[in-house]
């Protein structure tokens, strides 16, 4: 893989060290330039801190009490994670949280992917194309839900299956939010539908950065469209795509907005995740300390699958 | 460069060397799936020109006759006018404050890749990850503590805080990218990091720094929760503080809560038009610097 | 792997230098906050009375603030609204945090995380038992409004669970509002005769779940028992084999006959009131909290109308569901509750209450000269008056897992993923929970 696509693509500006003025050979004065001087990532750091590291770690205590999120609390030490053990409900929606994820991940940059490159092109409408594929992640995902609710409409001559009948597909009319088979993955299109348009535009800033120089040069050499996009396209994407995937497993795994208000984890307890079950532990059940422990776990678990994912992509992005 | 000086994006299929009905084609797949896109939007739209009356009767029909007076009443029963101008002080604050403290960190920790560098990424790419409810009540107290619920500073120390892991994730991402070696010419030439970085890095960062701006602006735009809990009942709340005021649990009027969500979405969907000629733009002038 | 290995020697020097400082920094930063504590002001440092609500609220408050400021104006407020479950979690926050709006919204009874018990328990409410007001609280009301006999409550009445009906829906069936379950059963299938969805369900929307059990209970249970509250608590009975089966059962039998439109799982409350405004759907069990949303639904608001929904076969012997509505409490810690109580005292006059249970059509927990109920209520005032009317069952239960546990199990009874055992057995379990 690796070989091929430096052989189509001399010198490719996309993969660091890769460019033409590097080389092991050059004096190490200079490569102390390299690296920028530590202060440049403080204000960042102190930022990250005050607003997130600390209190995050202020929060953590919780997990280890049985505060109800209002009042005293004492110290039960690792009850709470014990009982999460036990938990029927919590252990169940870790299935539908995975499927979720899974879906949205796939479909939503899979789509995202074949959007970008179909308005990276010098059709006439791809400006209006990229601010239609755009706009549904301009709505808040809240209220994305309600309107959804107006798709969804089970009844035969409304919304998606009045569409659908007006087609000819009547046949495909579903009851979307309440079969709790259909439910999760009625959510599911729904964030896909939200979210194409902005893995499109984070594959575009990959797009942009890709020169069309290289498109030229492997043109003239022959190659065809297809191995055009795998041999110096593809390559040069890396970054855009570890960004999308880690975002949206990241998301997919935390995704709480859209199944709260579209299906409150409903019918019965069909579309429960992760995030709904914490959400509802601390401020619908009243167990804030509970609920913590959830989100550490919770935490400890995105952490896992993200890290992974983040050694694989890079390491895929040295080689690719 | 010859390629790269046109306007439109820099890419395949500009259509000298190849067949014309192929780019048609593409252009008509291309409308088709944007159609399935636009039914939810259609949806959104025929709803905000309905009465409540209307919406009950024929939800998704064409509404007839269309009501705009739904836009002007969401305008003022919501206060838009005044929320705009917090929506806007609070958005474009936070997005400059995370543009510089995010791609600045963002270099530091692109280019030292490993070890410290290394650590330090893992310890932000887990500011994504964190459940927010975990600092919710302590950061809370925070601004509490420094005065600052109600104000615009406490919602800019939020947003920026909360959105630089995101922030720093997309710029290391693509700072890894570049070559080092135009910002190393500098630096042998004699420049300092701080010129070699606003001077030569910065700039071939603007395709991503378009996408940082208008995907925060998108979140912080959105937001409804932290503002209700920072700014509730102040007079610097938010756009969707606004709107949301309207959806109640037994009675809610739909069509003036989708009209404010229109009017709400306008000023982000016109800064990513702007944006994204910017960054197209940026681009072809980038490569050359 | 040839990237960034050479930038190996020199990062580790400058990074652990440099990492010592930033945590130094952090450590400095993060022991600020308590140190500025004893100078701030909490509240966003204004001098206004801040009260936070629900959406539902938003009408009658600011009616009743415009009128209260006409006499006083120098006092001002600040408000905000927002929906039920964000509310909730922004309060909780503000409790959790030690700055609790002056004044905001606080649910009847005990229950559900924001309820008044959970919270007086908590010590967050302030006393208003001192208040005219208070004293005129009837006193099957007292479980809603006091906690150990103090009361920390302010509502301005119950709103009633009935039959929401399209009356010209009824007409082209020729039929009239049943007095009985058995006519209840008749004119139903009269509808469904007719083509007409006899009852409109819309369970998608999770509180929409509960209106037909609540509907059904009151006969079911407490009109043959009505230390039924009592027994549960002392765990001598249960919802399983008790009247709630009953309930259940007929929940279910309606459906069985296809009295509900298809999908109720997958039917919001908006759709549900669609079908009813419209006369697709003859009526829905509903609180009278909506009838405003019904009828900005409707051609002609007079089209609707409201009849107690019969769950006995003794038309003499009906028995409802009538809860007392959201209202509001004020915080034990506000430094302004000289204000806040002032507010509340005002809110308590006759005129006032009035004033807000119309607008949210609720029967006032006290009745003046003066008072006007909602005419399409009139066929409740009497079994209210004669005793016959139960708080809704959640504003008695022990802890906020009952009622979500009430809403799946409907769901999944209606899917048909579980019996009426089965439903109740998850309830049971909920309520053996602790708080």
């Amino acid at each position: 893989m690796t070989s091929t696509s430096e052989k189509t693509v001399p010198g490719a500006v996309g993969t660091a060290g890769g460019g033409p003025k590097t080389g092991r050979g050059r004096p190490v004065r200079h490569r102390d330039h390299a690296v920028p001087h530590w202060l440049f990532v403080v204000p960042a750091l102190v930022v990250y801190s005050i607003v997130v590291l600390c209190p995050s770690l202020a929060g953590v205590m919780y997990a280890f009490t049985d505060w109800s999120g209002i009042g005293g609390f004492s110290f039960t030490g690792t009850e709470n994670f014990r009982t999460l053990f036990d938990d029927g409900r919590a252990l169940e929606s870790v299935t539908n949280t995975l499927l979720l994820t899974i879906a949205v991940v796939v479909v939503q940059n899979g789509i995202g992917l074949l959007l970008a490159l179909g308005v990276h092109t010098g059709i006439k409408s791809r400006a209006l194309l990229r601010l239609i594929f755009f706009a549904p992640a301009v709505v808040s995902p809240v209220m994305v839900a309600i309107l959804w609710k107006y798709v969804y409409n089970p009844e035969n001559g409304a919304g998606l299956n009045g569409l659908l009948g007006a087609v000819g597909l009547g046949s495909l009319r579903q009851d979307w939010l309440g079969d709790p088979s259909l439910a999760l993955w009625s959510v599911a299109a729904m964030v896909v539908w939200q979210y194409a348009g902005y893995s499109m535009v984070v594959f575009l800033a990959g797009l942009q950065g890709v020169p069309a120089e290289l498109h030229e040069a492997a043109r003239i050499d022959g190659a065809g469209s297809w191995q055009r996009f795998r041999y110096v396209t593809w390559p040069l994407l890396a970054p855009a795509l570890t960004i999308n995937l880690m975002l949206s497993t990241i998301g997919g795994l935390k995704l709480f907005d859209q199944v709260y208000a579209a299906t409150n984890g409903g019918p019965g307890t069909s579309s429960e995740t992760l995030s709904t079950v914490l959400y509802k532990e601390a401020f619908v059940y009243g167990k804030f300390g509970y609920s913590t422990a959830v989100a550490l776990v919770l935490a400890l678990f995105v952490a896992a699958v993200s890290l992974v994912q983040l050694r694989y992509l890079r390491a895929r992005e040295v080689t690719a | 460069m010859s390629t790269s000086t046109t306007r439109g994006p820099a890419a395949p299929g500009r259509g000298r060397r190849r067949p014309r009905y192929g780019r048609y084609v593409l252009e008509l797949v291309m409308i088709a799936v944007a159609v399935v896109f636009l039914f939810p939007v259609y949806a959104l739209i025929t709803l905000a020109m309905k009465d409540p009356r209307q919406i009950s009767e024929s939800p998704l029909a064409l509404p007839s006759p269309p009501t705009f007076g739904n836009f002007g009443d969401a305008w003022s029963s919501a206060s838009l006018g005044p929320a705009l101008v917090n929506s806007t002080v609070i958005t474009t604050v936070s997005l400059l404050l995370l543009i510089v403290i995010g791609s600045t960190g963002a270099y530091y920790l692109a280019r030292c890749a490993r070890g410290l560098g290394y650590g330090l990424y893992i310890l932000f790419l887990l500011g994504i990850v964190l459940p927010f409810q975990l600092g919710m009540i302590p950061l809370y107290r925070l601004v509490d503590d420094l005065g600052w619920l109600g104000t615009y500073q406490g919602m800019v120390l939020f947003y920026t805080g909360i959105q630089l892991p995101f922030t720093v994730f997309l710029y290391t991402g693509f700072i890894r990218a570049l070559p080092p070696d135009y910002a190393q010419a500098a630096l042998i030439d004699g420049c300092n990091h701080r010129q070699a970085f606003t001077r030569i890095v910065f700039p071939l960062l603007r395709p991503i720094t378009g996408t940082v701006v208008i995907l925060n602006a998108v979140f912080i735009w959105n937001d409804f929760f932290t503002p209700l809990l920072y700014l509730g009942g102040s007079d610097k709340e938010t756009v969707p503080v606004g709107i949301f005021a309207f959806v109640g649990q037994y009675v809610s009027d739909y069509g003036l809560v989708f009209a404010g969500l229109v009017l709400a979405a306008l000023p982000i969907l016109i800064v990513f038009v702007v944006l994204q000629r910017y960054v197209i733009k940026g681009f072809a002038g980038g490569l050359k610097g | 792997m040839t990237t960034g290995s050479r930038f190996r020697p020199d990062r580790s020097t400058v990074g652990r230098r440099g990492f010592l400082r930033i945590g130094g920094g952090v450590a400095a930063l993060a022991a600020l906050p308590p140190a500025l504590t004893a100078c701030s002001d909490s509240g966003g440092g204004s001098g206004k009375l801040r009260v936070v609500g629900v959406a539902d609220q938003q009408k009658p408050i600011e009616e009743l603030v415009a009128l209260y400021r006409k006499s006083r104006p120098g006092d001002e407020f600040a408000t905000s609204f927002a929906p039920t479950d964000q509310v909730q979690t922004v309060v909780r926050t503000q409790l959790a945090g030690g700055n609790a709006p002056d004044v905001h919204v606080l649910y009847p009874g005990s229950g559900s995380a924001m309820s008044m018990v959970e919270l007086a328990k908590a010590g967050l409410l302030a006393d208003l038992s001192a208040q005219p007001w208070a004293r005129e609280v009837p006193a099957n009301f007292h479980p809603a409004y006091q906690h150990d006999g103090k009361t920390y409550l302010y509502s301005a009445g119950s709103s009633v669970i009935g039959a929401i009906h399209n009356k010209k829906a009824f007409a082209r069936a020729g039929v009239e509002p049943p007095k009985t379950w058995s006519e209840l059963l008749d004119v139903c299938a009269k509808l469904k005769a007719k083509g007409t969805i006899p009852i409109a369900l819309g369970t998608q929307t999770p509180w929409v779940t509960q209106l037909i059990t609540y509907a059904l209970v009151p006969n079911a249970v407490y009109a043959k028992n009505p230390g039924f509250d009592a027994e549960m608590a002392s765990g001598k009975a249960h919802f399983r084999g008790s009247g709630w089966a009953d309930a259940m059962g007929k929940y279910q039998e309606l459906q069985r006959r296809g009295f509900f439109n298809e999908n109720p799982n997958g039917t919001t409350y908006e759709q549900q009131t669609s079908m009813v405004a419209s006369g697709r759907a003859a009526m829905a069990v509903q609180v009278s909290a909506v009838l405003a949303n019904f009828r900005q639904a409707a051609r002609n608001p007079d089209d609707l109308g409201m009849f107690p929904f019969p769950g006995g076969d003794d038309a003499g012997q009906l028995w409802i569901p009538a809860g007392i509505v959201v209202g509001l409490g004020v915080s034990a810690r506000s430094r302004k509750s000289a204000a806040a109580k002032e507010f509340i005292e005002f809110l308590g006059k006759q005129e006032n209450v009035d004033r807000w249970a119309q607008s949210v059509a609720a029967i006032p927990f006290k009745r003046g000269a003066s008072t006007k109920t909602d005419p399409v209520l009139d066929g409740f005032l009497p079994l209210i008056d004669d005793n016959r009317a139960v708080p809704f069952m959640d504003q008695s239960w022990p802890n906020a897992e009952v009622q979500p546990a009430h809403f799946a199990a409907v769901q999944n009874l209606l899917a048909g993923k579980t019996d009426v055992d089965g439903a109740l057995g998850q309830m049971d379990e909920a309520y053996g929970k602790k708080s």
